[in-house]
């Protein structure tokens, strides 16, 4: 193995046997017919380096092959065929939380998790203000673990195996631990370690965070090495066939009878219950998307059709759709802003809605209906909390 | 080898799986860790009223027999079933973490150790108490269960790896004890039976019956172990360790997907 390389990976493949019942007594593992058994080649000759000090994405569609990668460089599976090596100490926080025991303290169990990582005790005991002090837990650290919340739970869990500091860190989708406080906490503590020497595979669809975090990004396609380099070309390149995929699947689904689009729609202004002014203009703003060509978006208020409505620029929506409907939305169009004339609006309890509609078919994707009340001296959403 | 520096790598996991095995399984009842020695002690209760009627011509010492015979057994049998089980019983862990799983079943044998070790000052006070002499060879006592700990670690391999293949091994598993629990004269003696007769003979072979021999010999009859059976059993517990490395190893590559 080159001195050089943290990971090295050879004609790597991974088949997974699938049988059409579980078979785990005796009896049923000595009648097996053979005819049962399916093979499903997960990976596919992959061959990959990655150096010491590099911080690599891994993307793809679910089922690709990423997360079973991962699993194959951490040990928890075996490769059918080549071989994949690492060097140096390798952590993964796939397994957040393992080996939490749920009578003993979160004390404790820093000690026992620490302990499935591999640090002695020693090791720990130089770490565990650290520890505590990055999970936030304060006092709690002294409870047993069953009477924690799920998202104090998470923050132990990843706090202790961020700071285990290992030479290789494996991580599987996890920056969605906890609140946006600790999620950003989270997201310096990598780019920490990013810039100091330490190797970093991220398993990751936050596309957004890969670009910022990565120096590299390989991208596995339906079990194959697809594209490697950087990150903003592979994930552009990744964006292009996801959008004929996804096109593809949708036409094969029409060409079945069985297509069933799918989509969201979405009303941020007014909110429900909201008391809106008669004496200007309603502007109703929001945003829809959806996997059909040519959707079609309305507002209803009271039910009639409001006329004066046109798509609008949300790049915030873009961003948390672009992998999932690559291909069906634009940045440009993603938002509607419907305007309601003060004229027609009269006091009292309205009622609101939007509806997206496939192009074709005409057929409802998705609805949101909302109540509203107009009067003539509006209270403002602000002043109604402080009151 | 490469076992063996891998378990120091991970000490602190081993120590800690250990504790949390002894400290763990009694959490939360009144006695806690007691029971560890109070099961047995029971056990012996219920053996020392009901065997004598069963019996005819008593023992003498028949409760101190008793008591050097179970907890031989005792730490034999508690280990077995849970380092059958262990892989198992840790599936969260083993599915998301490497860390070597041989591990598991050693410290399922080790937190059995350690009870062994407490339960030898229990089985001295009986001695003490029944007026048996003790001698110096009493300190044999933590070498048979290190002996006994090396045979039931090459035992406990095979069955932990085997069962995450196949479920019924669990089961086996309770089968064997039982005929092993009657195999191995822990409450009745070998002298009932014609020195010539096949049962007896088997006995004779079995492991635990060599095992349970040495104690009582250390303790009841106060002469050193026999080192015949002492080398048999070791040589035993190194090749079924050695054998059953083998095995897990093979095995091991597969846990995560089958669990």
């Amino acid at each position: 193995m080159d001195p050089r390389n943290a990971i090295e990976i050879r004609h790597m493949s991974k088949t997974f046997r699938t049988y059409k019942d579980k078979q785990k007594t005796l009896k049923e593992r000595l009648t097996r017919r053979r005819g049962d058994v399916i093979e499903n080649t997960v990976l596919d000759d992959i061959s990959l380096d990655i150096k010491k000090g590099e911080t690599v994405a891994l993307i793809g569609t679910n089922g690709s092959g990423k997360s079973t990668l991962l699993k194959l460089m951490t040990k928890i599976l075996y490769p059918n065929k080549g071989t994949i090596e690492t060097q140096g100490k390798l952590t993964s926080l796939l397994e957040l939380g393992a080996g939490f025991h749920p009578d003993f303290t979160g004390r404790e169990n820093i000690y026992f998790n620490a302990a499935v990582f591999g640090l002695n005790r020693e090791e720990i005991d130089k770490r565990i203000d650290d520890i505590i002090e990055f999970s936030e837990l304060g006092p709690f650290i002294d409870e047993p673990v069953r009477t924690y919340s799920s998202g104090m739970y998470m923050r132990l869990a990843f706090s202790v195996a961020i700071n285990v500091d290992a030479e290789i860190l494996l991580i599987d989708e996890i920056l969605a631990v906890g609140d946006q406080h600790f999620q950003n906490k989270c997201f310096d503590k990598l780019e920490e370690l990013r810039d100091s020497e330490k190797t970093i595979v991220i398993v990751s669809h936050s596309l957004g965070m890969v670009k910022i975090l990565c120096s590299r990004a390989v991208w596995i396609y339906k079990g194959k090495l697809r594209l490697d380099g950087d990150p903003t070309y592979v994930i552009s390149k990744y964006l292009e066939q996801s959008a004929i995929d996804n096109k593809e699947e949708v036409k094969k689904a029409a060409e079945d009878q069985e297509a069933v689009p799918r989509g969201a729609v979405f009303i941020d202004s007014p909110v429900a219950f909201q008391s809106v002014s008669n004496q200007e203009d309603l502007k109703i703003n929001g945003w829809a998307v959806s996997n059909s060509e040519n959707e079609v978006v309305e507002v209803l208020f009271d039910d009639k059709p409001v006329t004066d409505i046109h798509r609008s620029v949300r790049s915030d929506v873009f961003r948390a759709y672009e992998e999932d409907y690559a291909g069906f939305i634009d940045e440009a169009t993603v938002g509607y802003i419907a305007t309601i004339p003060k004229e027609e609006l009269v006091n009292g309890s309205h009622h609101l809605e939007a509806i997206v509609r496939d192009g074709k078919t005409k057929r409802q994707i998705d609805r949101r209906s909302i109540r509203i009340k107009v009067d003539d001296n509006p209270v403002s959403a602000e002043d109604d909390k402080k009151g | 080898m490469k076992s063996i520096r891998e378990f120091y790598e991970y000490r602190e996991l081993l120590k800690t799986n250990v504790r949390k095995d002894i400290r763990g399984r009694y959490k939360g009842s009144f006695l806690g860790v007691l029971w560890t020695f109070l099961t047995p002690l029971l056990q012996v209760l219920v053996y020392y009223i009901v065997f004598p009627y069963l019996m005819a011509g008593g023992m003498p010492n028949f409760l101190v027999y008793l008591i050097t015979g179970i907890f031989p057994w005792n730490f034999f049998q508690t280990s077995i079933v849970g380092a059958t089980g262990c892989i198992k019983a840790n599936e969260g862990v083993v599915k998301k973490v490497y860390f070597p799983r041989k591990i598991l079943v050693l410290s399922q044998i080790l937190s059995g150790l350690v009870n062994y070790f407490i339960s030898i000052p229990i089985m001295l006070i009986f001695c003490v108490v029944f007026h048996i002499p003790l001698t110096w060879n009493v300190l044999w006592l933590p070498v048979i269960g290190l002996v006994e700990a090396l045979f039931i670690y090459g035992c406990g391999l095979i069955l932990a790896a085997i069962n995450v293949y196949v479920q019924d091994v669990a089961n086996i598993v309770q089968f064997l004890l039982n005929l092993a629990f009657y195999g191995t004269p822990i409450v009745y003696s070998l002298s009932l039976f014609p020195s010539k007769n096949i049962l007896a003979v088997m006995i004779r072979l079995n492991p635990l019956t060599m095992i349970v021999d040495m104690t009582r010999a250390v303790t009841m009859d106060g002469i050193l172990p026999s080192f015949t059976q002492m080398g048999i059993v070791f040589a035993l517990g190194v090749v079924i360790t050695v054998f059953g490395t083998w095995v897990f190893d093979k095995l091991q590559k597969g846990f995560a997907e089958e669990l």
